[in-house]
């Protein structure tokens, strides 16, 4: 049966579109103005956000923002992001995804292994952050030893989720055309989705 | 120009708290009234508008009771903590002749060198937002005139002069403690943070924790850890995720598919 190329496959409904951008953007502000606080030779950027006092008053709500959008995001997606045999031999070979090699690669579903660690990673790093965020919100009423945990925890887990969220824009925007429209106005090709995602394809096509 | 510092012999403090009321005066404080604690100790702890305060230790001993009055204010550490955690380039800076001082033009409240303060000195004006603590008088200081503290002090308990002067002075009043039979006299100067330059003389230097003072204060290791290794493996993160995946394009270019629209 040849592919109707015209047809728009919908991909992402209007609130899974809606808590992920809410979430991008608050993460982005919340990344920019915490890396102006992070290293002096950064501290331009907070210049670019309404100057230093500002920032401080402003970050721990674009992390509030970011944590509520996840958690929509979360209760949409955690069910589907559980990882399966397939999940696990596609992550083993891996490597070959990276270079375009896909030889022995299990086909994917609505997501592939990449993602679903990429979204396991971000909701694990978020709950640090926002439970350091929040000892390092009120410096004059939290215990000690807390705050010297939450001082190296919240940096380190905030690096740690700007590194994937680097990659994670990578694959969004210039490794996989056509995803970007995707999440953005909420369809895609056929020829995309059997090519990206055939498992999750073949399911909908089923019905 | 030469190091300055402020030397408190506790032998010779009489708790009198003129200190206190010369600091709330020059530094145009306004006294917040508190709650009787039962001591005669002005008040519990440092506040955001009081710097310096005579802390009256109790402590039992043979006959009955003694006090070790120790004043406490910021120690003016040679190798900050506050410093080193504040983000905010300026807010907190180390003048040359040592004296740590805040500038709260570019204190941007985030509080972070109350964490890194070892002394636990800092603190949040819940009006202004911003931190404050001793500033050793700079403002005095910078003109030729010693702190509100020193000046005013009735037994000389409190000197203020060159660092290494102030030190030897210390050292030789240790000595004549320890020659009056006061075995464990000494100096306190942790070299934890570098030496401080607020020196005290001790009349038993093995124990600084029963005037309140820490017995090895240091950088906490959360706060080295974060400036240190974590910058170098951040600043990794940070350009290796650019450059990787700008390269990745560059070597590998998109993944595409049959058919795909131009
Ligand atoms: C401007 C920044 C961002 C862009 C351009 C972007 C782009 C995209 C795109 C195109 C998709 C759909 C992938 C597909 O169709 O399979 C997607 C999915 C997703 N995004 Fe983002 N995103 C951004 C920021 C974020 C942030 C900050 C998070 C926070 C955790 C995030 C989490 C996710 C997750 C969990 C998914 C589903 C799994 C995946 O595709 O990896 N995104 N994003
Ligand atoms: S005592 Fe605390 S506030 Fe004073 S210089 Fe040392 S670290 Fe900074």
């Amino acid at each position: 049966m040849p592919l109707e190329t015209d047809r728009k496959i919908p991909r992402f409904d209007f609130g899974e579109r809606a808590a992920h951008w809410m979430a991008a953007i608050s993460f982005l502000y919340a990344a920019l103005t915490g890396l102006a606080l992070w290293s002096h030779k950064l501290y331009w950027l907070a210049f670019v956000f309404g100057g230093g006092a500002t920032v401080r008053g402003w970050h721990p709500w674009g992390g509030v923002v970011f944590a509520l959008a996840l958690g929509v995001m979360f209760s949409r997606w955690a069910r589907q992001m559980r990882l399966d045999a397939d999940d696990r031999t596609w992550l083993r070979l891996s490597h070959r995804y990276m270079v375009h090699d896909e030889s022995g690669l299990p086909e994917a579903g609505r997501f592939n292994a990449g993602q679903k660690m990429l979204f396991w990673m971000q909701s694990a790093l978020a709950l640090l952050l926002f439970a350091s965020g929040l000892v390092l919100w009120w410096p004059e009423i939290m215990p000690r030893a807390l705050r010297l945990l939450a001082i190296v925890v919240h940096p380190a887990a905030a690096l740690g989720a700007i590194g994937g969220i680097i990659v994670h824009i990578y694959m969004g925007t210039a490794a996989v055309p056509e995803a970007f429209r995707g999440m953005m106005q909420g369809w895609v090709r056929p020829g995309w989705a059997l090519s990206h995602h055939p498992r999750w394809f073949k399911e909908i096509s089923r019905h | 120009m030469q190091t300055v510092a402020k030397l408190i012999d506790t032998t010779l403090c009489i708790g009198c708290k003129a200190c206190e009321l010369a600091c709330q005066e020059w530094n145009d404080q306004e006294f917040t009234l508190g709650v009787f604690q039962g001591t005669y100790q002005t008040m519990p702890d440092l506040a955001h508008n009081f710097w310096n305060l005579i802390k009256f230790n109790e402590r039992e001993t043979a006959g009955g009771m003694s006090w070790l009055m120790t004043k406490y204010q910021c120690m003016h550490c040679a190798d900050p903590g506050c410093l080193r955690a504040c983000p905010a380039p300026g807010a907190i800076v180390q003048l040359r002749n040592g004296i740590v001082d805040f500038n709260h033009d570019h204190c941007i409240g985030c509080g972070y060198c109350i964490t890194g303060c070892p002394f636990d000195v800092p603190r949040l004006s819940p009006a202004t937002k911003k931190v404050y603590k001793c500033s050793l008088c700079s403002d005095r200081t910078a003109v030729g005139l010693s702190p509100a503290c020193i000046k005013t002090c009735p037994t000389n308990c409190l000197t203020f002069g060159a660092r290494d002067e102030l030190l030897r002075k210390a050292e030789s009043r240790a000595e004549q403690l320890r020659a009056d039979g006061h075995a464990q006299a000494g100096v306190y100067n942790p070299q934890g943070v570098g030496g401080t330059n607020v020196l005290y003389v001790l009349k038993d230097a093995t124990e600084p924790e029963a005037h309140g003072l820490p017995k090895d204060p240091t950088i906490p290791l959360s706060v080295a850890l974060w400036k240190g290794p974590l910058k170098w493996l951040g600043t990794l993160t940070l350009v290796g995720g650019i450059l990787g995946t700008f390269f990745h394009y560059v070597r590998f270019g998109p993944r595409t598919y049959e058919g795909q629209e131009k």
